[in-house]
């Protein structure tokens, strides 16, 4: 059996080289880590961006890079996910993009302050993660699909980019979308081209309390997206 | 209670009791969230909620181990104290840190990173203020003649606690090397250092309860906390699988944390050993509940159920999901605060002179606790289970996902509840301790019942 400066010794022993080699890795590691996750890509503003996410710990609710709470969804890669467009007009107003559901604080940020998190979390998304997140294996067909596979199957009409950006967040076409709003298949028989257009200028003047938000957009796309939506039929 | 000096101990044992009170009617905060009953929301947002419930819980911890230390140094020593008033002024500063951090968070204040949600400016009161202690106990050690391996151990573990909180501290532009850092904090906290505190105490406790030969605990003291650093240093690499590292990480990180439960189970196997021996029938059975009971719990919540999430084939799905949130409640609960729970049921009768050992709510107090906090951990891993399967395996939406795992929520706050019944029962019977008595109480818990000779040679084999 062991005495107790044996085992004292393989305390220390043990205790010295592990470090060492844990030591060795780290700077193996360091030396690593700025061509695995783009660093020269690091602007400014990414940097102002991480700010803004610790100042205001994000990571009370989320995780990014899996790490962090488990209250609201994770965020490495959600600009692939829901486009640089849908995020600026989330960050103006959270609750008003998830009407009803589980709350992030409001926290009426500037125009500044929303493209420098988007560029943090843009650059973060480009990082090698050794595979993480896993596509799903046994991935639904219907649940959600990318948002650039929105346009409707069986409609020859494209969507414009506005629409695949913002709108399939809360709609689907053809199956394919989110589930806050109802489906516009068919919205073209069902209203007319000056209906839809009163309602994208401003949903609250033509059906007061609706949940559907006002959303920002320059008049050649809501021309655009009043055309679309019309030929939906 | 052999020194004066050894009194300072109750209140910081008064201080975590208050503290953790606290730290769970956060918890409920956020059960309650989870199954959409957020109306603080506006008040305490869960972010706010959540670091006020996890830095509760590291602070009280870390004030457990301080009070111990008061305890045990002295004992292990050989004399008094280097110096009371350095301990009280100690007490106070880091309850103002505390209280001052928890108040910033609730004005959104805050570092921002998990686990380390203290503004930087407070970090530096807390690295003073731990400075501080290290000083008194140092000195402690220093002026005595006496070095004992339970002693040392837990005087190195408490020294690297307080280093490596400084690599968290600082601050890098690049998330990937952040997080690099903040696991130096929170996994070799929690999976190297902290275990050489735990077993330091518990060393400490099987020698006092069971009156097993200090050669041989403190022989096993030394393989299994050689065991801690030899697979939990390299066992970091289970947090560098999936953060913008290296790919070396994923089998490295693999194998060294597999290893990681063999220091757990020695944990235990070394105190149910020492149980067996035992030639002491100690009458502070509940203390003796306690220990043991750290040591088994702490296997299966870090050992078994960090084992069943750390290899990267299953980590990349649970990875950041509830799974985590389950591994990480009944580990703390297992390893760290039932071992300060532990101390002070062993210390209370010693302090305050009254022999209330065995009362009936200091046991249920211990069963309660336990039973609630598994039926916690089962909730969560149903939940945990579930999201991974639904939004990893099946791409479902996460908001979707968090619908369909509210109902676990409910039997979480349930189990949680059970578990809070327990917590009252033992701060209960702390109060009807009272405060500690001036007169030196020696060997009330060993005079009477004096070491059997047959089971002392045993013991000394
Ligand atoms: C109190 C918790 C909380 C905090 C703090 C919080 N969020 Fe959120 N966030 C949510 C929730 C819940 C959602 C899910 C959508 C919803 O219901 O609004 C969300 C959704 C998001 C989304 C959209 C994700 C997606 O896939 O749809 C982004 C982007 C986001 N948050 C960014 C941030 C940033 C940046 C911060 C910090 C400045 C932050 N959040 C702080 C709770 C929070
Ligand atoms: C935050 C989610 C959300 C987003 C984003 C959103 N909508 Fe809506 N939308 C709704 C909801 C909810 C309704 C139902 C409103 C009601 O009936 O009160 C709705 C209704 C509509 C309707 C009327 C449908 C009907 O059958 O009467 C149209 C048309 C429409 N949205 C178009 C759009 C377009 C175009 C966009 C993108 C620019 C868009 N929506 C983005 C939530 C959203
Ligand atoms: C007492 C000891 C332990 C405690 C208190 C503990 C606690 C925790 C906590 C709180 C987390 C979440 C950390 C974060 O995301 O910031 C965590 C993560 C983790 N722990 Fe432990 N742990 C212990 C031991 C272990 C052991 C021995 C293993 C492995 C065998 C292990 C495996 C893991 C893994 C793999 C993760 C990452 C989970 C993820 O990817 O989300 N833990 N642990
Ligand atoms: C008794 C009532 C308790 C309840 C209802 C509760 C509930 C919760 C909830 C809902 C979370 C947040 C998970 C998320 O991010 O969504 C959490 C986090 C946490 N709690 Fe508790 N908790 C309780 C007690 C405790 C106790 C006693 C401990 C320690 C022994 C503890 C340790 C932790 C830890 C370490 C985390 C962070 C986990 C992680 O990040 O993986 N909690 N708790
Ligand atoms: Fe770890």
């Amino acid at each position: 059996m062991m005495s107790r400066s044996q085992a004292r010794m393989f305390f220390v022993g043990g205790t010295i080289l592990f470090s060492l080699v844990f030591l060795f890795l780290t700077v193996d590691t360091l030396i690593k880590v700025p061509d695995l996750t783009h660093a020269r890509n690091i602007t400014p503003a990414v940097d102002r961006g991480k700010q803004i996410w610790e100042s205001n710990n994000c990571m009370g609710c989320h995780t990014i890079l899996g790490e962090g709470a488990y209250y609201a969804p994770e965020l490495t890669k959600v600009v692939e996910r829901r486009s640089e467009q849908w995020l600026k007009v989330f960050l103006k107003d959270p609750q008003a993009m998830f009407p009803g559901e589980r709350k992030m604080v409001q926290y009426h940020f500037t125009d500044g302050q929303i493209s420098d998190l988007i560029a943090f979390l843009k650059w973060i998304g480009e990082t090698n993660l050794n595979g993480f997140p896993a596509k799903p294996v046994l991935k639904m067909t219907a649940t959600s699909a990318p948002a650039s596979a929105a346009p409707a199957s069986h409609s020859t009409v494209t969507a414009p980019a506005m629409f695949s950006q913002l709108c399939t967040a809360c709609h689907a076409v053809g199956g394919n979308g989110g589930n806050i709003g109802p489906a516009l298949d068919g919205i073209g028989t069902r209203r007319d081209t000056t209906w839809i257009d009163k309602w994208l200028i401003d949903p609250q003047a033509v059906k007061p309390g609706t949940a559907m938000p006002t959303l920002p957009m320059s008049n050649d796309e809501r021309a655009e997206l009043v055309k679309y939506l019309g030929e939906l039929k | 209670m052999k020194y004066t000096s050894q009194r300072v101990a109750y209140w910081f044992f008064a201080t975590c009791m208050l503290l953790f009170s606290l730290q769970i009617v956060y918890g409920f905060i956020m059960g309650f969230a989870h199954m959409g009953m957020d109306g603080l929301h506006d008040l305490i947002p869960f972010n706010a909620a959540r670091a006020t419930h996890t830095n509760l819980l590291v602070v009280w911890l870390l004030t457990g181990f301080m009070g111990a230390s008061y305890f045990i140094i002295p004992d292990e020593s050989g004399r008094e104290l280097y110096s009371t008033r350095l301990a009280y002024i100690q007490l106070i500063s880091l309850v103002l840190v505390g209280v001052t951090a928890i108040a910033g968070f609730h004005m959104n204040w805050w570092e921002g990173r998990k686990f380390l949600e203290i503004p930087r400016p407070l970090d530096y009161v807390v690295v003073a203020n731990v400075l501080l202690f290290l000083f008194n106990i140092g000195m402690t050690v220093l002026r005595s003649n006496k070095y004992t391996a339970t002693g040392i151990v837990l005087y190195v573990g408490l020294v690297s606690a307080a280093l490596l909180y400084l690599p968290g501290m600082i601050y890098f532009s690049n998330q990937t090397v952040d997080s690099y850092f903040r696991w130096w904090v929170v996994h070799l906290w929690v999976e190297g250092v902290w275990e050489l505190i735990m077993g330091s105490i518990l060393a400490y406790l099987l020698i006092k309860l069971t009156g097993v030969d200090r050669e041989v605990v403190e022989k096993w003291l030394y393989v299994i906390v050689g065991l801690t650093f030899l697979s939990g240093i390299l066992g970091t690499g289970h947090h560098y699988y999936f953060i913008g590292t290296p790919s070396y990480w994923l089998w490295i990180g693999g194998i060294f944390s597999a290893l990681e439960p063999l220091a757990f189970l020695g944990m235990a196997l070394f105190a149910i050993a020492m149980y067996r021996r035992s030639g002491r029938n100690h009458p502070n059975k509940v203390a003796l509940y306690w220990t043991m009971g750290c040591a088994i719990m702490s296997f299966v919540g870090a050992g078994f159920l960090g084992f069943a999430h750390t290899l990267p084939q299953v980590n990349i799905y649970t990875h950041g999901t509830l799974v985590t949130a389950m591994h990480g409640h009944l580990a703390f609960w297992g390893a760290y605060a039932m071992i300060v729970l532990a101390v002070i049921s062993y210390t209370m009768p010693l302090m305050t002179g009254r022999k209330l050992w065995n009362t009936m709510p200091a046991l249920l107090a211990f069963w309660l606790s336990n039973i609630g906090m598994l039926g916690m951990t089962a909730a969560f891993a149903v939940a945990g289970i579930t999201q991974v399967y639904l939004e990893r395996r099946l791409g479902m939406d996460f908001l979707a996902v968090q619908k369909e795992v509210e109902v676990h929520f409910l039997g979480l706050v349930l189990a949680a509840a059970l578990f809070t019944a327990g917590i009252v029962l033992y701060i209960y019977t702390f109060i009807k301790f009272g405060k500690p008595t001036a007169e030196l109480q020696e060997n009330i818990d060993t005079e009477d019942y004096p070491v059997r000779e047959s089971h002392a040679a045993l013991g000394g084999a």
